[in-house]
């Protein structure tokens, strides 16, 4: 049995493997299926400080490889999922990472000082590409990702903060940074890639919101590609994610910078596929020799270097 | 509500564009009418289709679906022995209250299949009607099942079979003198709709199966609601996919 536990800014994690925000709600479902307790952490389904309605439907679509989807952060507002989901959350035993949203900075500020103190780490959602203002429009360059994290931070002052970095940026190497320096505690990424899918007899995108975000195995190389580049440009930690569907995906984001990955799509695709891959990870680990997972961050090797 | 690997005893075309898979999960399975299985193709497919089981006895679950996409046409193409995921039963299904003893069933398209699921488990015990709306006499399928109702109404909109109308002129033709305790129903949004301005007026109680594409299947993702008359969201996988026509936006 290798020692599967890694640790991100003093929270310890049973395991490197998160339910990522959005695809795993707050839990609840999956726990119907199978003790979601053995899972290293859950982020939440993006919060708002109000109850937000979301997109129209059809929200999802599917492309070889991926799947499209435009929920537009429907979710039942802070106050309820602290009144009616965090302790059940918590007393499953997982790691419980609040993912938050905001339109306007005071909205971040106040759903960081809100959570403050209440969860185990608080993730940013600055990089969301299905609703109109904020999320996004804070995401894409790094003066603003700083500004939005430095805000964001003042709320969150005694809970690790996590930057969820979105990919449609110039440079995620540059994001990454303005994240270090606006005081994130770790990063994450990647949020979805900005896509659409044709319904070719309707002439009309599937989706209703007309574009949507890319996830799934599909998008794995430029997910790890990514990842390599911005734990090299930071010191803090980074949390992996984009097409993780088994232990051997998980453990190439591991290679590349990850300490910890997230898991999305792939919930979608085999509800038990966290289960699979922390069992996964545990046998590779035994078959290498490796006895902490933690080992793994950040050894690759680059060819000819 | 559980993962099975399922083993497709039979798949075979029982009508134009519609065709039926049978698998077997390996072991009995309690499936309530109305309730649904997501299939997993596996490949390059990351979404399951989410389809209404028709049929379940013991081991053996059946499926109808209708060609719509590249995974359906994927799906038809696999033969007996082949093995898939598939998460069931999932949703809340179809019930039928004590005191309803005549119930009225009103399908179209492939919504006629889920239908068939609430004759397997009520009938007998209750005074079934169906009417069954097809687009024409080749896409007409079913009937074997329909014909064990204690009265079945086949209609076409070409008239290429029975009566040339749809399914909600069919009920409401026989209305007066055949007035049911419930209305059952699932097929298109706009045979929903005219079914419950029919409903609403004959002052008849009515519970629709809705459709919509479907995230997780099991009601975390929030990716396939419908809006409630309340102004709030429901999970059509969850919290459906039937809904008291009353309670949902059609």
């Amino acid at each position: 049995m290798a020692n599967l536990s890694v640790n991100i800014c003093g929270v310890t994690l049973k395991n490197p493997v998160i339910g990522a925000s959005g695809t795993f709600g707050f839990g609840r479902e999956f726990n119907e299926l199978y003790d979601i307790g053995q899972v290293g952490g859950v982020s939440t389904k993006g919060l708002t400080l109000e109850e937000r309605a979301g997109n129209p439907v059809p929200r999802i679509a599917e492309s070889r490889g991926v799947i499209l989807n435009a929920v537009g952060l429907q979710n039942p507002g802070v106050e309820h999922f602290i009144q009616c989901d965090l302790d059940w959350l918590k007393s499953t035993g997982t790691c419980v990472i609040a993912n938050v949203a905001g339109k306007t900075l005071d909205d971040y500020y106040n759903i960081c000082k809100r959570l403050d103190g209440l969860v185990d780490m608080i993730e940013l959602n600055i990089s969301c590409p299905n609703v109109k203002s904020g999320g996004m429009a804070f995401g894409i360059r790094p003066e603003t990702v700083e500004e939005v994290t430095r805000v964001a931070k003042s709320g969150a002052k005694n809970t690790p903060l996590i930057v969820k970095l979105s990919p449609n940026v110039e440079s995620i190497a540059a994001n990454a940074q303005a994240a270090e320096r606006g005081g994130a505690d770790c990063i994450s990424l990647i949020n979805t890639l900005t896509g659409m899918a044709i319904d070719i007899e309707r002439r009309k995108p599937i989706i209703a919101n007309n574009t949507g975000g890319v996830s799934g195995a599909g998008i794995k190389p430029i997910a790890v590609r990514m990842v390599y580049e911005a734990s090299q440009a930071v010191k803090i930690p980074v949390i992996g994610m984009g097409g993780i569907t088994c232990a051997e995906d998980a453990i190439e984001f591991l290679m590349a910078g990850a300490t910890a990955v997230q898991v999305g799509t792939a919930n979608f695709t085999d509800p038990l596929a966290m289960p699979k891959i922390i069992q996964g990870l545990n046998d590779w680990c035994d078959k290498h020799g490796v006895e902490n997972v933690s080992e793994l961050t950040g050894t690759l090797q680059l060819n000819g270097k | 509500m559980k993962d099975y690997i399922a083993t497709i005893v039979k798949n075979e075309k029982i009508a134009e564009n519609i065709y039926a898979v049978t698998f077997d999960v390996g072991e009995d399975v309690a499936v309530r009418a109305g309730q649904f299985g997501d299939i997993a193709l596996g490949g390059t497919r990351l979404l399951r289709r989410p389809i209404a089981v028709c049929k379940a006895e013991k081991n053996l679950v059946t499926f109808c679906y209708q060609l719509r996409g590249e995974g359906t046409r994927e799906l038809k193409e696999l033969g007996a022995g082949t093995r898939l995921n598939v998460l069931m039963p999932l949703g809340n299904g179809f019930y039928v209250e004590e005191n309803e003893k005549k119930v009225a069933l009103v399908g179209g398209g492939v919504g006629v299949f889920p239908l068939i699921s609430v004759l397997r488990a009520y009938g007998g015990a209750k005074e079934i009607s169906a009417y069954i709306g097809y687009r024409n006499a080749a896409a007409v399928c079913g009937t074997e099942e329909f014909e064990k109702a204690n009265k079945f109404v086949a209609v076409t909109d070409d008239g290429s079979y029975g009566e040339k109308m749809n399914a909600v002129q069919a009920f409401e033709k026989d209305l007066a003198n055949n007035r049911p305790d419930v209305v059952l129903a699932c097929g298109p949004t706009p045979m929903l709709r005219a079914l419950k301005a029919v409903t609403d007026k004959a002052g008849l109680a009515c519970y629709v199966s809705l459709e919509e594409r479907m995230g997780c299947g099991i009601g975390a993702c929030l990716v396939c609601v419908c809006d409630k008359t309340d102004g709030k969201k429901a999970r059509v996988c969850k919290d459906g996919p039937v809904f008291n026509a009353n309670d949902v936006l059609l």
